[in-house]
């Protein structure tokens, strides 16, 4: 039960979302540190060698974070009382006996809309604002093209779905 | 000659994921380190795009992840396919076949 409910506080804590985030992509720039160390490079070599071939840290935890957030059990239960609000407004507008009744359906209605629209811009602030994003690349790397097909004539991408 | 630098098709690397999460439940590195391999490095991907990728798909109940040991002793969050993840992955792996042959006939005969 305390483990539980320690796991419960600990989801909550947006810290520590970031700190798994944060563990999680430092465990991946280790071990490719460690892997340029045993190509004979330098420990400051390996560094850079490791985090030019990860990417842009910040900018890839700064997703992972934003994507989290939607996850969060504190903004699941915000949409689920948007939506009852919702709901619950458009129910007062129709069963509404007086005109004063079914504006205050109306309001109801509108706060819930606007507020999951503020809601939607603020989880996705990458989709409403877009930047340049770097963190999505994958691409053949600078060779012939003909280079890419193995003998079977498969496609790197096949190569890996047939496996 | 000519240089290629070609962008793949979008959702792609999803698909790379899923299938590589098939096998077996595996941490970020592995994934890619497994990708890298399979593809012979003909695929370049910055590590660090897996993991935006990751947590989408976490995110639509793909695939499910948990901290574990690692294979040397370190806290790691490894990732394994769901119902939901295997049925995405057989789902897209008939769509790629399908645009795949649809390309292929076209350049056939063009």
């Amino acid at each position: 039960m305390k483990a539980t409910t320690g796991r419960l506080f600990n989801h909550l804590d947006r810290r520590e979302i970031e700190r798994d985030i944060g563990a999680e992509l430092q465990f991946h720039l280790d071990l490719l540190t460690q892997e340029y160390l045993q190509r004979s490079m330098s420990l400051e070599e390996a560094r850079d060698a490791a985090l030019k071939q990860f990417g842009n840290v910040e900018q890839i935890k700064d997703r992972c974070v934003e994507i989290s957030k939607r996850r969060h059990p504190l903004v699941m239960a915000l949409k689920c009382l948007l939506s009852i609000l919702f709901v619950t407004g458009a129910m007062v507008r129709i069963v509404g006996w007086d005109f004063h009744i079914s504006r205050c359906g109306d309001l109801l209605m509108a706060v819930s809309i606007l507020s999951w629209a503020l809601l939607c811009v603020r989880l996705n602030p990458s989709r409403f604002f877009p930047q340049h994003d770097t963190s999505f690349t994958l691409k053949l790397t600078d060779q012939d093209s003909f280079a890419v097909y193995d003998q079977k004539k498969r496609s790197p991408v096949e190569r890996v779905i047939s496996r | 000659m000519a240089k290629t630098r070609t962008d793949l098709m979008q959702g792609t690397l999803e698909l790379l994921i899923l299938k590589t999460l098939a096998s077996d439940s595996m941490h970020g590195y592995g994934i890619a380190q497994r990708i890298h391999e399979v593809a012979d490095d003909l695929l370049k991907i910055e590590d660090g795009s897996l993991y935006p990728a990751l947590y989408r798909m976490e995110e639509r109940g793909w695939i499910s992840s948990e901290w574990d040991v690692s294979e040397n002793n370190r806290r790691a969050k490894f990732y394994k396919l769901t119902r939901a993840g295997r049925k995405q992955l057989a789902a897209e792996c008939a769509n790629w076949e399908r645009v795949s042959q649809a390309i292929t006939r076209i350049l056939q005969t063009a």
